[in-house]
């Protein structure tokens, strides 16, 4: 497994989302890698944008593991409990002009991966994302 | 990484040729700029995709920003949109009220 530590994430949330990508587990999944970077910009964004308050230290630490069959990316930060799968989803039935401006990454992130799971565990809310990855080259 | 947009008017229609991405790192500068023709009679928003590789959702919220700020409900336009980010539009609803155009 490869163990990624970023700190401090304030306003770098760009520069994560590059490491992350770049790793080989992720820039390896060919058919999948447009879904892996859009989901991971949405959480790195998250985390480094609202987790911690303006002065905090904040960390994020990812987790890639990757399988012949899938690959997984957990997110842990130390940052206020948040479970992001609580939030409410934007009603995408609205017509555009009525829409919400807001949730839409994490609605995003549910429906390009298979599994989406949130835990808050001793001190740090871990969300765990999982993807069938195909062989396709 | 080419991340630079241009936005020009034309009569009434505003047009912004897009470069490769539109993320969370410049989505928030095209917002800024949009802002600038608010109530300025735009009564359609031409977005060129056609260098366009990838989408976050920010990006999506400057279309759904430039249909209900600018005043007046312009028709949104795109402009060869690659499939997968026509997918993304899927998932999210917003095709239906856009205009795609190949040329």
């Amino acid at each position: 497994m490869r163990k990624l530590h970023f700190q401090p994430i304030k306003d770098k949330a760009d520069e994560i989302v590059n490491a992350v990508i770049a790793t080989e587990e992720v820039s390896s999944c060919k058919k999948e890698f447009f879904a892996l970077h859009l989901v991971c910009e949405e959480l790195i964004v998250n985390v480094a944008s609202y987790a911690y308050d303006e002065d905090a230290d904040g960390y994020l630490d990812v987790e890639i593991e990757k399988s012949p069959a899938e690959i997984t990316i957990r997110f842990k930060d130390g940052g206020k409990k948040f479970n992001p799968l609580e939030r409410e989803m934007p009603d995408t039935s609205l017509p555009l002009e009525e829409r919400s401006i807001g949730g839409l990454g994490i609605l995003l992130t549910i429906k390009q991966m298979d599994s989406v799971n949130y835990e808050y565990s001793g001190t740090e809310n871990i969300l765990t994302i999982k993807k069938t990855i195909s062989n396709e080259k | 990484m080419e991340n630079t947009f241009e936005v020009k008017k034309d009569g009434n229609v505003l047009e912004i040729v897009l470069g490769q991405e539109l993320t969370t790192a410049n989505a928030p500068a095209l917002m800024d700029e949009l802002n600038k023709y608010k109530n300025q009679g735009v009564e359609k928003v031409v977005f060129d995709a056609t260098a366009l590789k990838y989408i976050a959702s920010s990006g999506i919220r400057t279309i759904i920003f430039a249909k209900q700020k600018l005043g007046g409900n312009p028709e949104i336009e795109f402009i060869n949109c690659a499939k997968e980010i026509y997918s993304v539009f899927e998932m999210t609803g917003i095709q239906e009220y856009i205009n795609f155009i190949e040329k």
